[in-house]
């Protein structure tokens, strides 16, 4: 069966701590799946290594079947890894509209530079509709004109989610999505996240703290504790194993 | 400002700016305007780097001097015509800052800044101390001015001065209609969110050095093709006018006028070339006065002159988490 995304055997030391100790696990079928553990168990270190943002000392990283170990991040966003980040990044200058047509538009300097002279906008016109349906999708449709600084920080995050999803990804990394969303906005996010995976298949991994959220929403979690993965399996499984519950969920 | 007033306001200024010499023949205010042209050239390539992409460079009018001194070599000693040349001389410098962009760009920040610094400086070594090449520190003299051009019968010869001023006025023209069509590009919003936030420009697919390196290559072609034209200008090439305080000038007329904007530049230049002999003042006085400009501006116009005309509006109130249906 084809590998959407597997990491094998990867490690990561930062000076004496171990971030990674051995990390493997691997994802045949698309859907939702919840990363989860305590702080410290290497969660983000992991997304940094599968997106590029950080060399892993050993291992391997395979999207789609295509080894991608040690690819920078414009090389794996084009094998179609997208990502978010805890610390929510958009583009505060531009208009929400804005931010999701950049993240839509092709990237390499030569559609850039030729972009220049030909003018075709054919490309941004398809992109429009995609992203006008995206923002209605997340409630942002009355700021799709506004700077997306006018943003609070929970609808930045919804901004934020939309303009990973309107790149197409295969395997999308979302990094405490509903960290600092406050509870209204919470089921606007989760309503937003399962119509989105009904849209389009691919793998959805989102590391979370919030376990209400998350338990409802992914079809299968991962645990991850001390640099390893300890458990794997539905949110039912998990909350009746023994181990995830003595290292994690108290 | 609107988009229509914006349109009325830059046929109005390039209509005037045209028809000039027949209204005010004044060879002084020519001269005036002519300078403020040869500034705007290289400032519009900065603007591109500093205010679209966020690079400052203070070794910017060094790529200047290379297109100067690579053009006055081709026309004086290899006797080139003037418009091969200035082709050549523009693909030097941008070639020469596709190099040095391709190292000073591996440094991030202020240490970009020193490193672009250093370049200005061995570049203005090279020009002053090569003597064999590029005469040294007493100037490369005898560079022409263009052969005169004949179309339709008509003959345009570009030494008197008024030729000259449509000739330089033009050529920023066309170098401004470039900075437009390059900033409404998908390149130049990509140059925008690498200013903005590159690690999220970099998720988003974009290969950020090659982007870079390509906006360096770009201004330091236009900063060369305004060197060129200025030797041309004063027909004598001298390293003076590409020395570390002229790559500040440059900065301090992107920023002045409004980094990031299209007529940031214009605005720059133009006070900064004006004021100075509107108000009767030596050189050394000009980095003084605008010194003192530059710290009321950040104070009071961040985003430069151009900013004071510029408001975005903004059709919805600000953000509340309260939008659920």
């Amino acid at each position: 069966m084809m590998k959407l995304l597997a990491v094998e055997g990867v490690r990561k030391r930062y000076g004496g701590v171990i971030a990674l100790a051995d990390v493997s696990f691997a994802i045949e079928q698309s859907g939702i799946y919840g990363l989860i553990g305590p702080n410290g168990a290497g969660k983000t270190t992991l997304f940094d290594v599968i997106a590029g943002n950080t060399a892993a000392d050993n291992g391997r990283v395979i999207i789609d079947d295509r080894e991608m170990t040690g690819a920078l991040p414009y090389r794996l966003v084009r094998q179609g890894v997208a990502r978010s980040f805890q610390e929510c990044r958009v583009l505060s200058e531009f208009t929400c509209l804005e931010n999701l047509l950049f993240a839509a538009q092709p990237k390499t300097l030569g559609h850039g530079i030729a972009q220049i002279f030909t003018r075709r906008d054919a490309h941004r016109r398809a992109a429009l509709e995609s992203a006008r349906h995206l923002l209605d999708l997340v409630n942002l449709t009355a700021y799709a004109d506004a700077p997306a600084s006018v943003l609070s920080f929970g609808q930045r995050r919804l901004l934020e989610i939309v303009t990973t999803f309107i790149m197409r990804p295969r395997v999308l990394l979302l990094d405490e999505p509903a960290a600092g969303v406050n509870p209204a906005l919470l089921e606007t996010l989760d309503r937003a996240l399962r119509a989105m995976i009904a849209e389009r298949t691919g793998v959805f991994l989102i590391v979370e703290h919030n376990m209400t959220f998350i338990f409802a929403l992914a079809h299968e979690i991962i645990v991850m504790h001390q640099g390893v993965v300890l458990e794997r399996g539905t949110p039912e499984q998990i909350q009746a194993s023994p181990r995830v519950v003595e290292a994690y969920l108290g | 400002m609107s988009s229509r007033l914006a349109l009325i306001a830059a046929v109005v200024a390039i209509t005037v700016l045209y028809s000039l010499p027949a209204f005010a023949p004044d060879p002084y205010v020519l001269h005036v305007l002519v300078l403020a042209c040869l500034y705007v050239i290289p400032a519009v390539g900065l603007n591109l780097m500093l205010g679209y992409t966020g690079l400052v460079s203070l070794g910017h009018m060094g790529f200047a001097g290379v297109g100067a001194y690579v053009g006055a070599i081709l026309l004086v000693d290899v006797k080139h015509g003037f418009w091969v040349t200035l082709l050549l001389a523009t693909l030097a410098a941008g070639f020469a800052g596709a190099l040095v962009g391709a190292i000073c760009l591996r440094f991030r920040t202020h240490f970009f800044m020193i490193v672009t610094l250093a370049f200005g400086l061995l570049a203005f070594s090279v020009f002053n101390n090569w003597d064999e090449v590029t005469r040294g520190a007493v100037g490369f003299p005898g560079i022409p001015r263009p052969r005169p051009i004949e179309l339709g019968g008509v003959r345009y010869t570009f030494g008197p001065l008024p030729h000259f001023y449509y000739f330089v006025l033009t050529a920023a023209m066309l170098v401004f209609a470039l900075q437009r069509l390059v900033v409404r590009s998908d390149f130049g919003c990509t140059l925008m969110a690498i200013r903005q936030d590159e690690k999220l420009a970099q998720a988003k697919g974009v290969d950020v050095m090659r982007y870079k390196v390509a906006v360096f290559a770009l201004g330091a072609a236009l900063a060369g093709l305004g060197g060129l034209l200025h030797v041309s200008f004063l027909r004598v090439a001298a390293p003076a006018s590409f020395n570390l305080a002229e790559s500040i000038n440059a900065v301090l007329i992107v920023v002045l006028g409004g980094a990031g904007s299209l007529v940031g530049p214009a605005l720059g230049a133009l006070v900064f070339v004006a004021l100075p002999e509107y108000l009767r003042m030596t050189a050394e006085w000009r980095l003084v006065i605008f010194g003192a400009l530059l710290v009321v501006v950040t104070l009071f116009a961040p985003r430069g002159l151009a900013g004071l005309f510029h408001s975005r509006n903004i059709g919805v109130r600000p953000g509340s988490d309260t939008n659920v249906k």
